[in-house]
């Protein structure tokens, strides 16, 4: 059963000060949030005691300002951070759409680029075959797809990304932020893709500081502030429409 | 200890069966290196030999050692640059593979093998250089070549702790990537690549008996130079390897969850 447990997740690092030659206000380095001292040793709170449970069908949005939490936690339930404090509890395949253009070689074809991408995705050689016609067909590159990924215009290469970290539908999908790609037609098909992901994927969680987007899309709202729930709201979602394009 | 230790081998192992990943992705860098070129990574091939001719156009020395300095320098350049290139290379390695430490889940160990296979890709070439110019200078494929290659293999096998330890260095230090080129640059007058020890000059023989690397390129060079299997050379080898692999393994068992904020 797919599911999701937080309890009491804290996360806190040392603003390490690197042994650098250069000055003191370069030597700082790691994601945003509150920044406390304890003596001399500077440590940022970037989330602080967020308990919270989400189960098949969950679409969770979060929002709040710019350095509220909303990647950090996104990346702790990805595992790339790793929590100090609390624990969490991840049912279900994981996947993520933070950088849509990550693994992409300028000088590799946009067939070679869709191999490359999967194999980081952790696909199997035979996942990447069954995908590879749907991806280039979704994409909608034609002949493209031979030529060299810096051959593509922003558009194009923004329609194979997308395509491409789209293809497989993970159990537990967490996004950041809305994925612009392409022009206008493929925008609406990329809706109706993220349309479909979010009726297979068990759990969706949903970065965005589009307040309709959040709110056609998903069924639960939690605002974080300085590293902390503010709010966690139950509603069901409104259609998608017109209010939900940027 | 247990505990980073547990982590590092888990790490290890995850990269390890994500292989078919560094290797292609080792693969598109060699080839987006040398793309648009006529040569290729035949270049790799070309910069190698040319090295080794003005070494020994500028450095044979006259008389009855003449005929092995070629094979002397063939060797010592061919291991060195391998080192060299190991060693420069990891220090900002963390930082060149930001984007995917920030935006995926792949085992830090990933990086480490993309890089080193990099590395062997790269040496293949200078290989195969470095065997022409020793039939060419008339050194006979004996049986003692063996151990050279057993020698090459040790090298290798240090290689992914090598790289591991200067990584979390440049991550932890990001100066040193600056002072390792320098010290690499200089390093090579202190390593016997291209002189010999003669056993009369003082600073010679300290720099040749207390620097490490001398015995990382004997372990090669002097299998097919003198026919002999150095022990001596292996044990001090074998000995290094291992204190870099236990150093690389605290590393990437106590930090490789740190990284993501040093970068």
């Amino acid at each position: 059963m797919v599911s999701i447990k937080l309890d009491s997740v804290s996360l806190v690092y040392k603003l390490h000060e690197k042994l650098t030659l250069s000055a003191p206000d370069r030597r700082v380095s790691g994601p945003g949030g509150r920044i406390e001292s304890s003596g001399r040793k500077q440590f940022v709170q970037a989330l602080d005691g967020v308990s919270f449970e989400l189960k098949a069908g969950d679409r969770l949005g979060l929002v709040g300002p710019n350095g509220a939490g909303k990647t950090t936690l996104l990346k702790v339930l990805y595992g790339i951070y790793e929590p100090t404090e609390g624990s969490i509890a991840i049912e279900g395949k994981v996947d993520a759409l933070f950088n849509i253009n990550i693994g992409f070689r300028r000088e590799a074809t946009g067939r070679r680029n869709i191999v490359l991408r999967g194999l980081i995705s952790g696909w199997t050689e035979a996942e990447i075959e069954e995908k590879m016609e749907d991806i280039i067909a979704f994409s909608e590159l034609g002949d493209f797809i031979d030529l060299p990924f810096k051959s593509y215009s922003q558009g194009m290469a923004a329609r194979l990304a997308f395509s491409a970290a789209t293809a497989l539908d993970p159990e537990i999908l967490l996004m950041d932020e809305w994925i612009g790609a392409g022009d206008a037609s493929f925008q609406d098909k990329a809706k109706r893709r993220m349309d479909e992901l979010a009726e297979k994927a068990g759990i969706i969680v949903l970065a965005s500081h589009n307040e309709s987007l959040i709110q056609s899309v998903c069924t639960k709202k939690l605002t974080l502030k300085s590293g902390r729930i503010e709010s966690l709201t139950t509603e069901p979602p409104k259609r998608m429409g017109s209010a939900a394009k940027r | 200890m247990i505990a980073a230790l547990n982590g590092a081998v888990d790490d290890i192992s995850k990269a390890m069966k994500l292989h078919r990943v560094w290797i292609a992705l080792a693969h598109e860098d060699i080839g987006d290196q040398h793309r648009r070129t006529t040569l290729g990574p035949l270049w790799l091939l070309v910069n190698y030999v040319a090295f080794v001719g003005t070494f020994v156009f500028v450095f044979q020395p006259a008389g009855k050692d003449a005929a092995g300095y070629s094979a002397y320098v063939a060797i010592g350049l061919l291991v060195w640059f391998y080192l060299m290139e190991v060693m420069s290379t990891s220090v900002a390695l963390f930082q060149r593979e930001e984007s995917f430490i920030e935006g995926t889940t792949l085992p830090l160990f990933v990086y480490v093998m993309r890089l080193g296979l990099q590395s062997v890709i790269r040496a293949g070439y200078a290989i195969a250089g470095c065997i022409a110019i020793l039939i060419v200078s008339g050194s006979p494929v004996t049986f003692p070549w063996l151990w050279s290659l057993a020698g090459l293999l040790l090298i290798l096998f240090v290689t992914p702790a090598l790289t591991t330890v200067f990584a979390f260095l440049g991550a932890f230090f990001p100066d040193s990537q600056f002072i390792v080129g320098n010290l690499l640059r200089v390093g090579m007058f202190f390593t016997p690549v291209f002189w010999m020890n003669n056993g009369q000059d003082p600073i010679q023989k300290y720099a040749y008996e207390w620097n490490p690397f001398t015995y990382f390129l004997e372990i090669v060079r002097l299998p097919i130079i003198n026919g002999e299997f150095p022990v001596h050379a292996f044990i001090v080898t074998i000995i290094a390897s291992l204190l870099t692999w236990a150093i690389a393994l605290l590393l990437l068992g106590r930090y490789r969850k740190q990284v993501v904020f040093l970068i």
